[in-house]
């Protein structure tokens, strides 16, 4: 069995984390498709119905990249109703077989019992590998995995930090980069937690302005475009060359975190931003579309200075955010950006220049200086 | 008497004589807005963010155009009706769209329908829905059974007949006899339409699609004219579960028809329609693999009369030249 995974932010760091712990090696029990290029966007789209969603079409790309070199067992999410998540393991797989690749695809339930499910596949694909792995080994390299995206968000989040305020554009991203393919290369706990160290050690080292207040921008919205460097054209980092400070609280290893563990408890890591969604929004639509209507809220009430909307064309639930987040009271400018194939690299960027030069203007008069300068 | 206004868009295709039942028992007058317009459609339009579906887009025109010609409007989010189906989201979050959209608009009812939920959370929305008119529970109770009642003869009036829901409301409420449907004496075609009932039935959505394929000797099947049972068990063989109420009516009907073989089959979506987008491919796979025609036709606010017709005149020509040649 040779499995294969699409791509989705970090989550393949992951996945390769508990595969080598379980005694598969890249190549062999395990295929991690290429990072994703243009070519998985093509091969996505040409193979996907027109009017589907950007994830839709990037899975796919990243599966067909898997299959070619020789998975045979993919690895897709799956829901329950509501958005067309439901329903990408179903297309993907008949499309697959349509294209001769003899496929099968083992799905990740992400509506109930998402802790179960998890293990259940893991341990499938496990056993798949070797005759029977016991549990305890199963658990072990479950937290291994998720020991390191939570590492790597917290990186991220001090990286996030600091590009806005570096001297030297771009030192953080290579920075991150590097501490990412560190990650990457370790196999025990220990290093983990002494490489996160170093990294963020590094990050706060270089050389910036502590006394900087950069504009600061939210970015909500779809969680695949959101996590998915490749769908929302790294808009992040293209930010933070214009000296702006992102926040994102979509990250995979919060997903897990509460998804996995601390929803069983009761805790809902959404309870305060529905409860402010509900004036406008008062029940689920599907997604993310009730979170994006209360993150738009509270992002108005922590200060930020705008919000940055990502969405797959087309998306239902996000559809419905916007129309309301438009109309909600809190003053706050909202830039909704489209993620599908036809976006082209200049054209975000002009519109997100011009966004930042908004913000900027908003902050001057507000703080009572002069709103244009001449000269 | 306070007047409850109901769009003639999205599920009023569906549950009209129901909510109309509901309402009049409840002492409360029934408005209903004029068949889709230009105007309607382009207020609608000037309100709604750009990516939102056209029928959805008509159903804010619609709440538009009532302003002022009644008390409430009714939207109801109608989240799930059971089965672990949902609806698509934007049918779920419609009451809280049109809020946001039109600040002007008269005092929206706006029920939560989600069967998930049990049976005791329906009963609720509905006692809180009555509840704008009377507060005796008994006579809420009366006038659900009377909408329950009507829905069922709603709906054998459309399935014995063969009627579409548009012919069956004016049959129920006007009395009016329908010049009968085969006007060309004997239909030389049979031909399954597929889509959601508010995009079919729309007549300036769908710019009078089947008014014209029976004009030309087309004999119109509809999901509404086939048992819903039989839709159901259809559409789980072809995707297992559905996960979206609406959809398995028409993918279901999609694989009941291709079985049934029908000369052609014929989807008509919306662009941006997000549960067709995932399911209609499943029932062209189908047809790809019984070698049957199908076309799939994806309507705008830019659709063009001129450009629908020379696609359904040469789907026509094409099911008609086959049929030459197999014979």
């Amino acid at each position: 069995m040779r499995i294969g995974i699409p791509h989705l932010g970090n989550a393949y760091i992951m996945v390769r984390a508990m595969a080598a712990r379980l005694g598969a090696v890249n190549g062999e029990g395990l295929v991690i498709p290429p990072p994703m290029t243009k070519k998985t966007l093509d091969l996505g789209v040409k193979y996907s119905p027109t009017e589907a969603c950007l994830p839709y079409k990037l899975t796919l790309g990243s599966l067909i990249e898997a299959c070619e070199l020789g998975a045979d067992t993919l690895i897709q999410a799956r829901g329950t109703g509501i958005c067309r998540l439901g329903y990408y393991a179903k297309g993907q797989e008949q499309m697959l077989h349509d294209l001769g690749y003899d496929a099968h695809f083992l799905t990740l339930d992400i509506s109930h019992h998402k802790f179960l499910n998890m293990l259940r596949l893991i341990r499938s694909v496990a056993n798949g590998n070797r005759a029977r792995t016991p549990l305890h080994e199963i658990i072990s390299a479950f937290f291994f995995g998720i020991g390191k995206v939570i590492a790597l968000d917290k990186i991220e989040k001090v990286a996030q930090k600091i590009r806005a305020i570096e001297l030297e554009k771009g030192a953080a991203n290579l920075v991150y980069k590097e501490a990412v393919k560190a990650i990457d290369d370790v196999f025990d706990s220990k290093n983990v937690k002494r490489i996160t160290k170093e990294y963020i050690g590094k990050l706060n080292k270089l050389p910036h302005n502590p006394k900087a207040d950069p504009v600061k921008v939210a970015i909500v919205g779809e969680i695949y475009v959101v996590i998915e460097p490749f769908a929302n054209m790294d808009i992040e980092m293209e930010l933070g060359k214009l000296g702006v400070e992102v926040e994102r609280t979509l990250t995979l290893s919060r997903w897990i975190k509460y998804s996995l563990f601390l929803n069983y408890l009761g805790i809902s890591e959404w309870r305060e931003v529905h409860k402010l969604a509900e004036p406008y929004l008062d029940h689920d639509v599907g997604g993310d579309g009730w979170e994006s209507v209360g993150e738009k809220v509270l992002c108005a009430r922590k200060g930020y200075d705008g919000v940055i909307h990502l969405a797959p064309f087309t998306c239902m639930p996000e559809i419905v955010a916007q129309n309301i987040m438009a109309s909600t009271k809190e003053d706050i400018p909202v830039l909704a950006v489209a993620c599908d194939e036809q976006m082209g690299r200049e054209g975000m960027l002009t519109r997100v220049e011009a966004f930042v030069d908004l913000l900027e203007f908003r902050r001057r008069k507000r703080d009572g200086r002069k709103v244009f300068s001449v000269g | 008497m306070a007047k409850v206004g109901i769009p003639r868009a999205l599920l009023y295709y569906l549950y009209y004589p129901a909510w109309k039942a509901f309402f009049e028992k409840l002492g409360a007058e029934v408005v209903v807005s004029s068949p889709t317009n230009k105007t309607i459609l382009n207020s609608g339009v000037s309100r709604a963010v750009a990516d939102t579906c056209l029928p959805v887009k008509i159903f804010f025109g619609h709440v538009m155009s009532m302003i002022g010609e009644c008390d409430y409007i009714f939207a109801p989010a109608v989240t799930s009706l059971g089965n672990e189906a949902y609806n698509c989201s934007k049918i779920i979050g419609l009451p809280n769209m049109t809020r946001a959209l039109i600040p002007e608009c008269p005092i929206i009812l706006d029920p939560e329908i989600n069967l998930e939920k049990g049976r005791y959370h329906f009963y609720q929305s509905i006692y809180k829905l009555g509840r704008y008119f009377t507060h005796n529970p008994f006579r809420i109770k009366k006038a659900v059974e009377e909408a329950w009642e009507n829905n069922l003869a709603y709906q054998s009036v459309m399935f014995d007949e063969g009627l579409t829901p548009v012919e069956a409301i004016d049959r129920m409420y006007q009395g009016k006899q329908q010049p009968d449907s085969s006007v060309a004496s004997a239909p030389s075609l049979t031909i399954a339409v597929i889509g959601h009932p508010y995009v079919i039935y729309d007549e300036y959505l769908s710019h009078r699609l089947i008014h014209r394929l029976q004009s030309m000797g087309v004999k119109i099947l509809t999901p509404e004219m086939a048992p819903e049972k039989a839709l159901y068990d259809a559409a789980r063989k072809l995707v297992g579960i559905p996960h979206w109420s609406f959809e398995t009516d028409i993918i279901g009907a999609g694989e009941y028809y291709l079985e049934k073989k029908v000369d052609g089959v014929i989807n008509l979506s919306v662009f941006g329609c997000g549960p067709d987008s995932m399911m209609v491919t499943f029932v062209q796979h189908r047809a790809r693999e019984l070698n049957a025609p199908f076309l799939h036709l994806s309507l705008d606010e830019h659709t063009s009369d001129g450009g629908l017709l020379t696609r359904l005149e040469a789907f026509l020509d094409m099911i008609k030249w086959r049929e030459r040649i197999c014979v």
